[in-house]
């Protein structure tokens, strides 16, 4: 999969080249758009139907898709949107959509509204992608974190699929000790998306909004609980480095020092990739792969962290009017059922069903029902890329004081939400 | 310059039927300007342009920015509001900032003085190897120098990766280095100093070697052998007769290694997102884009941009009058 889409980007790069060289004809003859998708989430499937639509629909005109990585996204967004070469349509995630809204760097699409989806559109997303009653950024999908785990190292340790988010940690510790040197719960230090859950079924909360400042909650009562527990997990379970990121997870799944990891749903598709890919997965454990929804500290599913994607256009766009038709082919349903298959929430309510009724499928559908946000504050995309979470896991994965660490990362969300 | 002069007496010259006169003596005090001196500033003038646009321009702009409250919204198009010096107090009364400004000149210190030495004896070690060899290591230093820090960067990680690196699994199984089974090397902010040292005077070494040797041919042989046989040692020789012929060349060389390591990002960037803790890692270079692009703030950024530009300037001056010292002796 990973292999098809650096052929596309090489396909896309050629394109773009081409496009220079006819460049300067003017008109919306020949034009270009470009559109800028984040990660490998997006399915090739999907991408080529994006492409052969918007050029049918379109013809003379072209459209080019640029893979972009998630690592440094806001710094990249700011500065080429706000170029004279600046892309068409963009992914940006639905986190960090607020820092770009309310700066002004998208389009007003609020007349399109109805057009891409209207009320049928997730509207936790249309929330994070409009500002001051405005419609900017629809949403793209949503990806829910599910756990995948290993079905015979469960079985053998004489565990069974935790019910509560105690028994979630109790058991991977017992991975953990009847495997010496592999993780019941692989969980590398900078990954701190995974922790969310475990401040918020504690009863904690990153920030809170007071007035017109924001308060930071990770020092509370409730939070620790929450960081004490991640820390367990941590040094107790987990045997990734303590200070590397969450990429290729399928690595150590694959070669057997992973037992559980917790990781967003398409994760499924880097596990089961061809052993000969240029990201090689292991398709061999397709039946001993396992997955459910992250349990909540009272049973059920927890509240996990509601990742996914948010798309506008730029409002620099060459050629706004063809970028709006690129959109409504994205939020078409067609386009989006193909999310849905690949193990993505779509961006529509009507399109839940194309998830399937299998076990990932289940445990999405409790995922994402009882998923949360990150502060909703146009500042928190510059908490997010100053690495202060990185770097609070970190110390705590190194086995810092849980306490003190928490009160310095008040600070400095403060010092950033209220500046 | 041969000039005749009618106030000072004829002398012969071997040339038969030729008489010249001695130059007359330069008046004491400041050198005379040269009349007529349009030429050279007309050739300097498209170079000036060039430079007035690519760099003068840039830093006007950055310089307006330290002045400005300028966030993501100004980027887009919003007008900035003007702050004056407040940016620049903040800078100056973060804590933060000296760290990172202190930790910037250390590690900038430490660098410039190991790929001094390192690029040193590489290139006296040039001057004695045989051809083949001596080709076959500066190829080798040619295609270092030749890789994109990034891609070093990303190497030279993968080598040092907690889980599956090289490192680790040598001192592991070969030296059996128990300890150092799943090491981070990056985690400890020492630790992540000494492997970013590597990767920057490992890039940096190839320039200073070649550098250092093409001035090692210049040095007269003679002078040497004459040393050699009034029975001064190698150690001698190097700080008495080649350090003195190449003391300009080490000049200009370290003046670019300060500037270069001072100013470090890429580096230390990548190896950022590899491991370790940003807030205990971040240079100079770093901060900056950290402060500016990711979190924002770009007038704040440009202020410590603008602190950075002076001292950068600051220290070069130092270095570049003793260059120009070094070549009016």
């Amino acid at each position: 999969m990973r292999k098809l889409g650096i052929v596309a980007l090489g396909a896309a790069a050629a394109l773009t080249l081409a496009g220079c060289a006819s460049g300067g004809t003017g008109g919306e003859e020949g034009a270009e758009i470009r559109v800028w998708l984040v990660g490998t989430d997006t399915p090739d499937e999907a991408r080529e139907y994006l492409v052969d639509t918007f050029e049918e629909e379109h013809p003379g005109s072209t459209l080019v898709i640029e893979e972009q990585s998630w690592e440094g996204l806001v710094d990249r967004l700011t500065t080429s949107l706000s170029g004279s070469d600046s892309p068409d349509v963009v992914e940006v995630g639905n986190t960090q959509a607020s820092a770009f809204t309310s700066a002004g760097a998208f389009l007003d699409i609020t007349e399109y509204y109805d057009e891409l989806g209207g009320d049928d559109l997730l509207p936790g997303f249309v929330e994070a992608g409009s500002y001051d009653d405005k419609f900017y950024a629809a949403p793209l999908y949503s990806g829910s974190r599910l756990v995948f785990y290993k079905k015979d190292a469960l079985a053998a340790a004489g565990l069974s699929v935790p019910t509560t988010l105690d028994d979630y940690v109790a058991n991977g510790k017992a991975l953990a000790a009847a495997n010496p040197g592999k993780s019941g719960i692989w969980w590398p230090g900078q990954d701190w998306y995974n922790a969310l859950p475990f401040i918020w079924e504690n009863g904690g909360e990153v920030a809170v909004p007071d007035g017109e400042e924001w308060d930071a909650q990770l020092s509370s009562a409730e939070s620790v609980a929450g960081l004490t527990q991640v820390q367990d997990v941590m040094t107790n379970a987990s045997a990734a480095p303590k200070d590397a990121n969450e990429t290729g997870p399928e690595v150590g799944f694959c070669d057997g020092t992973t037992l559980q990891l917790s990781a967003p749903s398409w994760v499924k598709w880097s596990i089961l990739a061809p052993a000969d890919a240029e990201a090689p997965g292991c398709p061999d454990q397709e039946a001993n792969l396992g997955v459910y929804a992250l349990p909540g500290k009272d049973g059920g599913a927890a509240q996990v962290f509601a990742g996914g994607s948010n798309i506008g256009v730029s409002a620099k766009s060459a050629h706004p009017d063809l970028a709006v038709d690129a959109l409504k082919i994205i939020l078409s349903d067609e386009f989006q059922t193909i999310y849905g298959k690949g193990g993505l929430v779509p961006a529509k309510l009507s399109l839940a069903d194309t998830l399937g009724t299998d076990e990932v499928a289940q445990a999405i559908a409790a995922a994402a029902g009882n998923a949360k946000l990150t502060p909703a504050s146009p500042k928190w995309a510059d908490v997010e890329a100053a690495g202060i979470l990185q770097d609070l896991f970190v110390k705590i994965a190194q086995g810092g004081d849980v306490q003190s660490l928490a009160e310095a990362a008040d600070e400095e969300i403060e010092a950033i939400l209220n500046s | 310059m041969t000039t005749v002069d009618s106030e000072l007496e004829p002398v012969p010259s071997a040339v038969s039927g030729e008489r010249l006169t001695a130059p007359r003596p330069k008046p004491a005090g400041r050198p005379r300007r040269r009349q007529g001196g349009f030429t050279p500033y007309a050739l300097l003038t498209p170079a000036l342009i060039v430079l007035a646009l690519i760099v003068g321009w840039p830093l006007i702009q950055l310089i307006i920015t330290s002045f400005q409250k300028f966030g993501r919204a100004q980027v887009f198009g919003a007008p900035p509001e003007w702050v004056w010096l407040e940016n620049y107090a903040k800078v100056l009364t973060d804590p933060v900032f000296y760290g990172v400004l202190s930790r910037t000149l250390v590690f900038a210190a430490a660098c410039v003085v190991l790929t001094m030495l390192v690029g040193t004896l590489i290139a006296l070690m040039m001057t004695r190897l045989p051809k083949t060899f001596r080709t076959l290591l500066s190829v080798g230093m040619l295609l270092a120098w030749a890789m994109p820090a990034l891609t070093a960067t990303v190497v030279w990680g993968w080598m040092f990766d907690t889980a599956y690196g090289v490192i680790n699994h040598v001192l592991v199984n070969t030296f059996g280095l128990e300890e150092y089974f799943q090491h981070s090397w990056l985690i400890d902010p020492l630790s992540f100093f000494f492997v970013a040292g590597i990767i920057i005077v490992w890039g940096a070494v190839p320039f200073t070697a070649f550098t250092l040797y093409a001035g090692l041919t210049q040095v007269p042989d003679e002078v040497l052998e004459a040393a050699q046989l009034d029975g001064a040692g190698g150690f001698q020789r190097f700080r008495l007769i080649i350090f003195p012929y190449l003391k300009p060349v080490f000049l200009i060389v370290t003046i670019l290694q300060v500037i270069w390591d001072l100013r470090v990002f890429t580096q230390i960037f990548a190896l950022q997102d590899i491991g370790g803790i940003r807030a205990l890692t971040s240079t100079l270079g770093v901060y900056i884009y950290q402060t500016s692009i990711a979190g924002g703030e770009f007038g704040q950024g440009g202020a410590i941009a603008v602190v950075t530009a002076i001292l950068l300037m600051s220290i070069s001056i130092y270095y570049v009058r003793q260059v120009t010292k070094e070549e009016e002796l």
